[in-house]
C-alpha cells in the first residue's frame, strides 16, 4: 500500500527514467542538481504531465499506465501541491486561496480556523498574495494544501529563495504539518539541513551528460 | 548643467510635428463645436437613429468577439495545432487590410450572390447583405482582430504552474478556466473588450460597402457623419465632437493600459 512509480519521460534530448516507492507516513525527499527532472517527476505525480512509458499509482489505484492507456486526470487525483513561490492565486484573498475548490461554508469550520492557527495565518485573510512577504506567503500555500483532501502532498523547494528567519518558520510549519498527515510526502529540496530534519528517506537523481542526458531517479 | 544623461539634442524639434498632426485636428474639432447647439444637433431625428443603432450593434459586434474570440485566443495561446501561424495570420488580417476591401470580401461571403450568401438565401431564405445583421457583421470582422491578439497575448502571460495547481486542488479544466484563468486575464479582457466595442463603434469602411448607408437600418454614427458632411449638414460636426468625446473618453478609462496589453497580454 504506497505510491508506485515505475516510468520514464522522454523529452527531445532529455531522458528520465523514475524508479521510486513511498509508503503513507513517510517522506522521501528528491535531490539532483537543476534541470535533472526533479519538478517533471512531481508533474508526472500529480497528473500534469504523462509519462512517456510506464505505471504511477497509489495503493491499488492506477494513475497512469502506458500499457493500458489510462490518465487520470490531476483533480481526481487526491495530490495537494506546493510549488515553487507557493503557487498562489494572485487575484484571489488568502481566505480565498485556503478554500479554494471547498465552497464558502468551509470557512466557518473548526479545521479552517486550527488551520489558520496552525500556519500563523491570523490577521492576513483578507490579503492579497502580492501583498505578503515569500514566508507568509509559503505559510498560506502550506495551509491550503493541509486544509485539501488528499493522499500524497507534494512540495518543489518550498523554502528556496527565502531568508533564514521565514526559512525557519515555513520550516517548522512543514514539520508540524507532516507529523500528523497521513498520505504520502514527497518534497523536493537542496537543503541539507532541511532534508535530515524533515525527511525520512533519501533519492538522489544522478545524471550523465553528453549527445543525449539520461537522468535516473530510484529509491 | 542639468545633472542627467544627455539624449540626441534637437529630438523636439523633428517629434513636434507628429503630435501637432494628431493633436490640432482634435482641438480644432472641440474648438469649431457650437456647444449651444450642441445637444439639439445630436437628439435629432437622424443622429438619435443613428446613436442608437451604433450603440446596439457595437455592443452585439463585442459580444460575439468576447464568445468567439476568447475559446479562440485561449487555443492559439495553449494548443499546438496543424496550421495554427495560418490562422493567426488570417485572424490578425483585418487589422491591416482597407476595411472598405474588408467589406467587399463579406459581400462575396455573404452578399446574396456570395459563397455562403447564396446558399443561406436558397436554402433558409436569410439574406444577409445591407441589414442591420450585415453592419455587425462588418464591426466584428473588422473589431475582432484586437480582441482576439490582446487576449492571446493575455492567456499567454498566464503561468502554466498556477493552472496546475488549480488542477490538482481539485478544480476542473472548466473551472479552472472560469475561476483562476479568467480572473488572472480580467484587467486585460476589459482592456480588449474596450478596445473592441470603440473600434466596432467606429467602423466605416466595411460597413458602407456591406450594409450600406440606409437611414434608421445600416447608418450608423460614422455612416451619419459621412452623409451629413457630404450633404452640408450641421450634424457631421456635432456627431464627430460626441464620437471624439467617447474616443477619449475610452483611452482615459484605459489609462494606457491597452497599450501594454497590446503589447504584452495586460496584467
Amino acid at each position: 500500500m504506497s505510491l508506485e512509480i515505475d516510468c520514464q519521460l522522454q523529452r527531445d534530448k532529455f531522458n528520465l527514467e523514475v524508479h521510486l516507492t513511498v509508503a503513507p507516513g513517510s517522506v522521501l525527499a528528491i535531490t539532483g542538481e537543476n534541470g535533472s527532472g526533479k519538478t517533471s517527476t512531481l508533474d508526472m505525480i500529480a497528473g500534469l504531465l504523462a509519462c512517456t512509458t510506464g505505471k504511477i499509482s497509489l495503493n491499488d489505484r492506477v494513475f497512469d499506465d502506458s500499457t493500458t492507456n489510462q490518465f487520470v486526470q490531476p483533480e481526481k487525483r487526491g495530490v495537494s501541491t506546493v510549488f515553487q513561490g507557493g503557487g498562489l492565486f494572485s487575484h484571489m484573498t488568502v481566505e480565498k486561496n485556503m478554500i479554494f475548490g471547498r465552497g464558502a461554508a468551509f470557512r466557518n469550520t473548526p479545521r479552517f480556523d486550527s488551520a489558520v492557527e496552525q500556519f500563523n495565518l491570523t490577521g492576513l485573510l483578507s490579503r492579497k498574495p502580492s501583498t505578503l512577504s515569500g514566508g507568509q506567503r509559503q505559510r498560506v500555500a502550506l495551509a491550503r494544501a493541509f486544509l485539501a483532501p488528499s493522499e500524497i502532498l507534494l512540495l518543489d523547494e518550498p523554502t528556496t529563495s527565502l531568508d533564514t528567519t521565514s526559512r525557519d518558520e515555513v520550516r517548522s510549519a512543514m514539520k508540524t504539518f507532516f507529523e500528523t498527515y497521513n498520505g504520502v510526502v514527497v518534497l523536493v529540496s537542496h537543503d541539507a539541513a532541511e532534508i535530515a530534519e524533515l525527511a525520512t528517506s533519501v533519492a538522489q537523481i544522478t545524471i550523465s551528460r553528453g549527445e543525449n542526458t539520461a537522468a535516473v531517479l530510484r529509491n | 548643467m542639468k545633472r542627467s544623461l544627455s539624449a540626441p539634442s534637437g529630438l523636439w524639434l523633428v517629434a513636434l510635428p507628429a503630435a501637432a498632426i494628431v493633436i490640432v485636428p482634435v482641438l480644432a474639432v472641440f474648438w469649431r463645436t457650437d456647444w449651444s447647439s450642441f445637444l439639439t444637433s445630436i437628439s435629432n431625428e437622424t443622429s438619435r437613429t443613428a446613436l442608437v443603432l451604433s450603440l446596439r450593434t457595437s455592443l452585439v459586434a463585442t459580444s460575439l468577439a468576447l464568445v468567439f474570440g476568447t475559446p479562440l485566443a485561449w487555443l492559439l495561446a495553449n494548443r499546438d495545432f496543424k496550421f495554427k501561424s495560418l490562422v493567426r495570420a488570417f485572424c490578425v488580417l483585418p487589422m491591416v487590410l482597407p476595411p472598405v476591401v474588408g467589406g467587399v470580401a463579406l459581400l462575396y461571403a455573404f452578399g446574396r450572390r456570395g459563397l455562403v450568401g447564396a446558399r443561406l438565401d436558397e436554402w433558409f431564405g436569410i439574406q444577409l447583405a445591407f441589414t442591420e445583421t450585415a453592419a455587425i457583421l462588418a464591426q466584428f470582422f473588422v473589431a475582432a482582430p484586437f480582441f482576439i491578439l490582446v487576449m492571446e497575448a493575455a492567456f499567454d502571460q498566464v503561468d502554466r504552474r498556477i493552472v496546475g495547481t488549480a488542477r490538482t486542488f481539485g478544480a476542473g479544466p472548466w473551472r479552472t478556466f472560469a475561476t483562476v484563468t479568467l480572473g488572472l486575464v480580467r484587467p486585460s479582457l476589459l482592456a480588449a473588450l474596450v478596445l473592441t466595442w470603440a473600434r466596432a463603434l467606429g467602423e466605416f469602411g466595411a460597413t458602407i460597402a456591406f450594409a450600406g448607408n440606409t437611414a434608421g437600418r445600416t447608418q450608423t454614427v460614422p455612416l451619419a457623419v459621412y452623409s451629413q458632411l457630404e450633404s452640408g449638414g450641421d450634424d457631421a460636426l456635432a456627431l464627430s465632437t460626441l464620437m471624439m468625446i467617447v474616443s477619449l473618453g475610452v483611452l482615459i478609462a484605459l489609462r494606457g493600459r491597452w497599450v501594454s496589453a497590446l503589447r504584452r497580454g495586460g496584467q
